[in-house]
Order: structure tokens, then C-alpha cells, then sequence
């Protein structure tokens, strides 16, 4: 028994395709603790969505297959749990909040109908028009007129919709909200305002949350601890404040690199060269190796494991096992 | 809503005139001298003259047209050269057979199709999905009267459940109801799934199972109330496809329909019985056309909002 | 130096398509099948007698049902049904390959003229393809086949008003999407005239569904020949087509079930084989589309 609300150990997961197998993650381990929210940063294609998938139980099968380790949420197993049970927890203990509001919705759904749908799901004893008050009274806590409630998705702009799909995953009051790159969709200044609203809900409704993005602007306003994601491996973990002071990923500091910087304008972006490794054919070494600027070439002989550098800041860099290594950006 | 039914059903009349246009005209040209028809083989000169008089046939056509066109509005398309009788009422006592017979069918293919096709979707790639796509593949290649001729050796000739021909209730109904319906069974099917396929990959799929709703409830609730336009689009055109072509299912089983009356007349040459017929049959369409829009409407609320916009 | 460069592609898209094709076992049985019924049906003008052996009355041997020496049984007037199935399928792929063929040059013809000239011709065509698309084919058939009288050629134009209206929308359609585009305007600007226009650029790019569509109206168009024959409007009595072999063997039904049965099989595996190769074209020319 832990304090944790959602533990994974070790996860595994391919997409098992015609073309080949995909890894898409390769044995992640994450923790989130009561009242915390936890980044998972990453590029496109890292894994991130994978993940959140995988918390749910929802990873498309076929081609996806869950190959090992342990999702617990709340100290159950949601890997091993009977198809029924799973709905029960879906929705309720844990709901996920997906990047692309024009599509999440059922276009021929109200959106009244659709949060309803969720409370009357897992409140076997609502009457009808318990459920449909609900779904009001999450409209007006997302900011939008209960009077929409009988409007379709069509009639509604993107960040409204983002509204509505927020108000449909906390309507059960969920233990666990997963937010996948909820507001990359959405316009800069509906971004902001989306993101508020969400910071605001989370205190009220008391739950925990895991944020996927790949802005890492967005973790810093949001999160309290940071976890990088790279074709498929969780490459440095910690609190946020550390991993933005004191990064310890090549990775990471690449990621960095790359952000405009209000401040020093002028100064020069460096992007990290080269592209992500194909997911179908990983390099054998560690995957950050073919575009570190580190790289040494001992780095090419296995992905190293993620090491705790103190204070539970995690890296996974063999550079480290020599006392003196430091990035650029720390020295 | 009602407003723009009556505009559909205004919008019909053009749509009407040039197909009974299109018919009077290729009618009455390539069918050779009527008056030859009506007055018997062995009339004389001055008989079929006298006949052409009574007929009106030595007024230009145009005028004969628009002498029709003026009778159709009163509900009378002229009198059949061979049987003498009025085309409307002989149209309207053939219908109920023909009606009867299209829905019969269509229900059974819808029975069948539906969750066949939802099946096969679902199971994708799996036996399932091959032995369904394989039923609806021998289903859109067997000739439909073939199939007809072979369930009469089944289940007339052999094991004597049902009559082979005619139409006297319910157990008449049954062959050739199968026959039609499983023809438009194996089409159906075959949009059901690639519709339904398409609609599994969609997001809000993943938002419903990801509120905890059942299997059961997201494929059936959010699903197929999604793949249900294109399901739709077919039913229409099939189900107007055998209010007028189910001449070979009619032949077969001896039903006395309006797609054989149709056939019985345009070898007898019977200009006013065949033209009535098929411009019934073309107001009939539009209808069925009429229907489906408003299906539509019922399904999908953004194809909705466009005809109360309208 | 362009032209090559066309050619190049076209031919690796061919290769390609083939390749994929190859790979699909249902299109590959089909594409066997009427290989083989293709090669028999030729093979049977030399093997059989048409006046004797096809339609030559045998009473001495009527009504036998299938066995060594028959293999599909004899009829009612003692001829080899076998013998009548091979020589049919010269009528059924002919008239059905050449109803189509016809249906996609005027389909093509009209599609072009639509789509280039726009406005009323566009307008006229285009109603008209819609008024054919709403009425079942076989009633087209059965009104053109009537109204002209039964001949060869005349089912041949019946059966190709249908195929011809789905060419129409294709080309049409290709030629919508392709019009305006920098390499027509400046053909067009050359002086080049709109057919060798329609030769190099709009057929090209609607080659795939055209093949495909090809592909499933042959098999179509050979059930709706013999559904005329079936109702005494196609191929005149004598001739072995299928759909008039069915039609005679109605009256044997009780007694003589298979002089039914068997041309019904012999049409469903055609069509059959046609549709499992059509749609294996259409997952092979595009693998985007495949579900
Ligand atoms: N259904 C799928 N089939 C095959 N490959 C997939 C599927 N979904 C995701 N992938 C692959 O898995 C990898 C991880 O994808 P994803 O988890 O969506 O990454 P992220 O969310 O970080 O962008 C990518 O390479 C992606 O192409
Ligand atoms: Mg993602």
C-alpha cells in the first residue's frame, strides 16, 4: 500500500503492425502523489498518448499490445481488472481529457446528452433528470451557459468543445484527470484560458493530475513535478523546479535549447539535430545517442537506467557515472 | 421542418414533368402506329382511321403531351390499347402487392445487414469478418432469380413449406420477400461495415469507452448512430431500386407487381399503360428520395441544421 | 524528359500495383479463374460443333444428370450442358465486356465534355446521368431492349447506358479536380487540343477506379445479361447463353434440378471471381482506402 494515486511499473507497450512492431514505450516507471500534477513532456511520437492509453486500459488492440508491467491506480491493477470492472473505474476514478476537441466529441450527441451520459454511467440511481442537471451544473463550472446544453459539438468552437470534453471527464469527480496536450489544439489565447480553467477545477475538485505535453511552458505553469519522455523511455524525472534549474538529460537541455526565450531576444534557438529514431527500429544503444552532443561510445551499448542523482531527480545517462559531468547549460 | 418538406415536395414537380417528358416522347415515337393496336389486325383502313380519330393520334404530339400532361393532373393517365382499362386504376391495384413486397424485403435485409455488417467491422480482420464478407460476396454475385429458382426447388418443390407462386398472404410473401432481401443484404452489409469501420477509428469512440461506457453501448449508441448516413443512402436507393425492379423476383414467383406489369405491357406496346406506369413509379421515387432526406435529418443534427437554414 | 518521367512512374505504379496484387489470395483465385474460362471459351469453338454438338437436338440422351461422360448433365433436348456452359461464357464475357467497353467510351466522351465545357452541357449530362443512376438497370434494359427490339446489339447498348453513366461521373469528377490546375492551363495555352488532353492527363489520373470499376460492371452487366435472357428479352432461345439456359431449364425444375442449378453456379462464380479481383484492384491501386 502507497500514498500513490496512480503508480506505473515497467510498462511495455508495441503497436504489432503489418509494416512491423512498433515500441512505443519500453518499460516506464511513474508516480504520482495525492494532490500532485506530474508533466510528461516529450516530442511527438515519444509515447505519451500510448501511456495515457495504457493507464485506461485503452490501448487500440490490434495492433497495440500492453507486453508487461503494472498500472495501479489507486492500488488496483487496471491490466488485470474484468472488462466490467474496468467501466466501472473508467470514468470515475480516472478520466483522461484528449488533444483534439473538434473530434472527441460525438457529432450527433448534445453536448448536454454526452456529460450526462458520463454521471449517469456511475450513478446507477440518478433519475434522468438528475443526470441532466449534473451535466447543467458542469456546463456553468466549466463556463459555459447551461442554456447550450442542448446544442451539438458542430455549433460550438474549438475551445468550447475543450470545455465540454473537461466537463465530461470531471463529472464524476474522477481521483485521476490525464490531460493529453489538451490545449495544442487550441488557439494561443484560448490555450491560457483552458489551462487556467484547468489548474482552477483541479483544486476544487481535489483530484490528481497528469499532464502530457510537449510545451514545456506549460509545465512550468502547471506542474509540480516533470517527467521527459524519449521514443519511449522516461530519460529524466523530478521535481519541476529541478529539472528546469538543474537539467540533467542531453535531452533535456536540447528541449531547452530549442524554446524561444522572451528575455534574450535575438539569442539564437538551437534545435536538437537530427530526428527522432524510428520507433519500428531503436538504436541499440541508449536512443538519445545518434543525436547527443555528449555522445560517447560506451552510449552505444545499452540504454542506461534511470538513476536517482539525489533529491529524487532521476536521470538515465551513463555521462553521469563519472562524478564531474555537467551539460553546458549548468556550467 | 414542414417548411421544407413542402419545398422538397414543390421541387418535385420539375423533376416529374421532364421524366414523364422524357417518357411520353420516347414512348409514343418508337412505338409505331397505335391505332393499328387498338383496331385488330384485320380492321379495315377506315376502322383505323376512325380509331386514330377517337385516340386523337392525328393531333401533333406536342398537343397530345400537353393533353396528357392536363389528364395527369386529374389522375387520369389515359386508358390501356390492350385491356381497355383506366391506367391509374389498374397501376393503383397492382401497387399494394409491389409495396408489400419491397418492404418485406427491405426489412429482412436490414434484419440481416445491420448487425452482420456491425459484426464484421468490429471483428475485423478475424474469420468472423472473412466468413461475413464472403456471405455478402456470394450474396451481390448470385443472380437474384437464380437465387429465387433455388429456393423454390428447396423449399416448394422439396420440403413443401411454401408456394412457389402468386400471392395469397403471408406464406406467399415469404420466397419471394427472402429472395429480394437477401440480394439487397449482401449490399447493405458491405456498407454497414466499411461505414461502421470507418467510424470505429473516430475519436469520440475512444472519449465514450474512456467514460466507461460498455462495448455494447459505444458500438451501438455512438457508433452506429454515426455510420448511419451512408446505411441510410443505400436503403433508399435499394429500397427505390425494388419498388420498380423487381420484375425478375416478380417473374420468378408470379407477383402480381408493378415491375412486371411494366414488362407485360412494353412488349404489347401499350404506350399509355407503360408511360402512366413508370411516371407513377418516378413520382413514387421521388417520394421514397423525400423519405430518406428527412431520415436523414432525424439522424444527424448538422444535416438538420441545414434544412431549417433553408 | 517529362514523358519519361511519366513513364517510369506509371510502369513502377503498375509493377507495384501487381506486387500487392499478388499478395491478396481471393483476387488471385478470381484472376484464375477467368483466366481459365477466358482460355476454355476460346478453346471451345475448336472442341465443339455449334450446329451439332451446342444446339443440336439429341432426345435419345435428354435429361441425364450429371456423371462421367456429362459432366454437367444433358437437358432436356439431350444436350451437353457442359459443352452449352463453355460455349455460353463467349456470349456472357463478350457481350458483358463489350457493354462495358462501350459504356466507358461514351462515359468518357461525356464525363470530358461535362467536366471541360461546364455550364448547360454539364448541366444536361449530368441530369440525365442522375435520372439513369435513380432507375434500376435492368428496367433501362428491359424499356431500350423493347422499344428497339431484342437483338445482339441492342442489349449490347441497353446494358451499356448504365456502365456509360458511371464513366460519365468518374471522368468528370477527374477532370473537376485536375482542371485549373499550371500544367493544363499551360497545355492548354500550347494550343494543345482538349482530347490530347483528356488522353494525357485526365484518363491517367482517373485510371485506378476506372480499372476498378471495369473490373465489378463486367461481373454486373453479366448478371444483368442473363437476367434479360432469364425474361426472353436477351440472347435468342438456340444460343447457349446462361441466363436462356436458366430460363429453359425452369420447367424441369422438379425432375431436373441441376439443368437450374448448374448455369446459376457457373454465373455466381464468374461474378464472383470478377468482384474479388475488382476489389482486390481497389486495395491494390489504393492502399489508402483499404479497410
Ligand atoms: N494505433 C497505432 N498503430 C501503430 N502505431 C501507433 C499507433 N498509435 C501510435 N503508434 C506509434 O507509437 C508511437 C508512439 O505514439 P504516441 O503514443 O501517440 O506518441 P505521442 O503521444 O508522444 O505523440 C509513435 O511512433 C506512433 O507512430
Ligand atoms: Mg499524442
Amino acid at each position: 500500500m502507497t500514498e500513490n494515486i496512480l503508480e506505473i511499473k515497467d510498462l511495455v507497450v508495441h503497436y504489432e503492425t503489418d509494416d512491423g512492431v512498433v515500441y512505443a514505450v519500453n518499460g516506464i516507471s511513474l508516480a504520482i502523489g495525492k494532490g500532485q500534477t506530474l508533466g510528461l513532456v516529450g516530442e511527438t511520437g515519444a509515447g505519451k498518448t500510448t501511456t495515457a492509453l495504457s493507464i485506461l486500459n485503452l490501448v487500440p488492440n490490434p495492433p497495440g499490445v500492453i507486453k508487461s508491467g503494472e498500472i495501479l491506480l489507486d492500488n488496483i491493477n487496471m491490466l488485470s481488472l474484468p472488462a466490467r470492472e474496468l467501466q466501472n473505474v473508467r470514468g470515475k476514478d480516472v478520466a483522461m481529457i484528449f488533444q483534439d476537441p473538434m473530434t472527441a466529441l460525438n457529432p450527433v450527441m448534445t453536448i448536454g446528452e454526452q456529460i450526462a451520459e458520463s454521471v449517469m454511467l456511475h450513478h446507477k440511481d440518478f433519475s434522468k433528470e438528475d443526470c441532466i442537471e449534473r451535466a447543467k451544473e458542469m456546463l456553468r463550472q466549466v463556463g459555459i451557459d447551461d442554456s447550450r446544453a442542448a446544442d451539438y459539438p458542430h455549433q460550438l468552437s474549438g475551445g468550447m468543445r475543450q470545455r465540454v470534453v473537461i466537463a465530461i471527464a470531471l463529472a464524476c469527480n474522477p481521483k485521476l484527470l490525464i490531460a493529453d496536450e489538451p490545449t495544442t489544439a487550441l488557439d494561443v489565447t484560448i490555450q491560457a484560458q483552458v489551462l487556467a480553467l484547468m489548474k482552477q477545477l483541479k483544486q476544487e475538485f481535489n483530484t490528481v493530475m497528469l499532464l502530457i505535453t510537449h510545451d514545456l511552458g506549460v509545465v512550468a505553469e502547471v506542474c509540480d513535478e516533470v517527467a521527459v519522455m524519449y521514443a519511449g523511455h522516461i530519460v529524466e524525472k523530478g521535481s519541476a523546479y529541478d529539472v528546469f534549474n538543474h537539467t540533467l538529460h542531453p535531452y533535456t537541455e536540447g528541449l531547452f535549447n530549442s524554446l524561444p526565450n522572451l528575455r534574450e531576444r535575438g539569442e539564437e534557438l538551437v534545435p536538437i539535430k537530427g530526428m527522432m529514431p524510428d520507433p519500428m527500429q531503436l538504436p541499440t544503444g541508449c536512443v538519445f545517442a545518434p543525436r547527443c552532443p555528449y555522445v560517447m561510445d560506451k552510449c552505444r551499448l545499452g540504454q542506461p537506467e534511470l538513476k536517482d542523482h539525489g533529491q529524487s531527480h532521476f536521470v538515465a545517462c551513463i555521462a553521469y557515472d563519472s562524478e564531474d559531468f555537467k551539460l553546458r547549460r549548468n556550467s | 421542418m414542414w417548411k421544407y418538406i413542402l419545398k422538397r415536395l414543390i421541387q418535385m414537380i420539375p423533376a416529374i414533368l421532364i421524366t414523364s417528358f422524357i417518357i411520353y416522347f420516347s414512348m409514343n415515337l418508337t412505338s409505331g402506329d397505335p391505332a393499328m393496336l387498338v383496331a385488330g389486325e384485320k380492321a379495315t383502313p377506315a376502322q383505323v382511321e376512325q380509331v386514330r380519330q377517337e385516340l386523337g393520334l392525328n393531333d401533333p404530339i406536342v398537343i397530345r403531351y400537353l393533353k396528357y400532361m392536363g389528364g395527369m393532373i386529374r389522375g387520369d393517365l389515359g386508358t390501356s390499347y390492350v385491356t381497355k382499362q383506366d391506367v391509374f386504376k389498374t397501376f393503383m391495384s397492382r401497387l399494394p402487392a409491389t409495396l408489400e413486397l419491397s418492404f418485406a424485403s427491405v426489412l429482412i435485409a436490414v434484419l440481416v445487414s445491420i448487425p452482420l455488417g456491425i459484426y464484421t467491422a468490429v471483428n475485423q480482420n478475424s474469420w468472423k469478418d472473412t466468413a461475413g464478407m464472403i456471405f455478402a460476396l456470394f450474396g451481390v454475385s448470385m443472380p437474384n432469380f437464380w437465387l429465387g429458382l433455388m429456393l423454390i426447388v428447396l423449399f416448394s418443390l422439396n420440403l413443401g413449406w411454401f408456394p412457389s407462386s402468386g400471392r395469397a398472404g403471408f406464406q406467399s410473401l415469404v420466397l419471394p420477400a427472402v429472395t429480394v432481401g437477401l440480394g439487397l443484404a449482401a449490399l447493405i452489409t458491405r456498407t454497414t461495415r466499411s461505414s461502421m469501420l470507418d467510424v470505429i477509428r473516430q475519436d469520440y469512440m475512444r472519449t465514450a469507452r474512456a467514460k466507461g461506457a460498455s462495448e455494447r453501448r459505444v458500438i451501438y449508441k455512438h457508433g452506429l448512430n454515426n455510420a448511419l448516413i451512408p446505411i441510410i443512402t443505400v436503403i433508399g436507393l435499394q429500397l427505390s431500386n425494388v419498388l420498380t425492379g423487381s420484375v425478375l423476383a416478380e417473374t420468378v414467383f408470379s407477383w402480381p407487381g408493378i415491375g412486371r406489369l411494366i414488362f407485360d405491357h412494353i412488349s404489347k406496346r401499350d404506350t399509355p399503360m407503360v408511360t402512366g406506369a413508370i411516371i407513377m413509379c418516378s413520382i413514387l421515387m421521388c417520394l421514397v428520395n423525400l423519405v430518406v432526406d428527412i431520415v436523414y435529418a432525424f439522424f444527424d443534427p448538422r444535416i438538420k441544421a441545414q434544412y431549417v437554414q433553408k | 524528359m517529362e514523358t519519361t518521367i511519366e513513364k517510369t512512374k506509371s510502369r513502377s505504379l503498375a509493377s507495384e500495383t501487381w506486387r500487392r496484387l499478388k499478395k491478396n489470395k481471393g483476387a488471385i483465385i478470381g484472376l484464375i479463374f477467368l483466366v481459365v474460362l477466358v482460355i476454355a471459351a476460346l478453346a471451345s469453338g475448336f472442341i465443339y460443333d455449334y450446329d451439332t454438338q451446342i444446339i443440336g437436338q439429341n432426345i435419345s440422351q435428354r435429361l441425364q444428370r450429371p456423371s462421367s461422360e456429362f459432366w454437367f448433365g444433358t437437358d432436356q433436348v439431350g444436350r451437353d450442358i457442359f459443352a452449352r456452359i463453355l460455349y455460353g461464357a463467349r456470349y456472357s464475357l463478350s457481350i458483358s465486356a463489350g457493354s462495358v467497353l462501350i459504356g466507358l467510351i461514351t462515359g468518357i466522351i461525356l464525363g470530358a465534355v461535362a467536366g471541360f465545357y461546364g455550364g448547360l452541357a454539364d448541366d444536361i449530362i449530368m441530369r440525365i446521368a442522375d435520372v439513369l443512376y435513380a432507375i434500376p438497370n435492368i428496367m433501362i434494359a428491359v424499356v431500350i431492349v423493347s422499344l428497339l427490339g431484342s437483338s445482339t446489339i441492342n442489349l449490347l447498348l441497353a446494358l451499356s447506358v448504365s456502365a456509360a453513366t458511371s464513366f460519365a461521373r468518374i471522368t468528370r469528377a477527374s477532370v473537376m479536380t485536375i482542371r485549373g490546375q499550371e500544367y493544363i492551363e499551360s497545355a492548354n495555352a500550347i494550343g494543345m487540343p482538349n482530347w490530347k488532353i483528356i488522353l494525357k492527363h485526365v484518363i491517367p489520373n482517373c485510371l485506378s477506379p476506372i480499372i476498378v470499376q471495369v473490373t465489378l460492371l463486367i461481373g454486373t452487366t453479366i448478371i444483368a445479361a442473363s437476367s434479360l435472357s432469364f425474361l426472353g428479352i436477351g440472347v435468342p432461345a438456340p444460343a447457349p447463353e446462361w441466363g436462356a439456359m436458366l430460363s429453359e431449364g425452369r420447367d424441369f425444375m422438379r425432375s431436373a434440378s441441376y439443368i437450374c442449378i448448374i448455369p446459376g453456379l457457373v454465373i455466381m462464380a464468374t461474378v464472383l471471381a470478377l468482384n474479388l479481383l475488382g476489389d482486390g484492384l481497389r486495395d491494390a491501386l489504393d492502399p489508402k482506402m483499404k479497410t
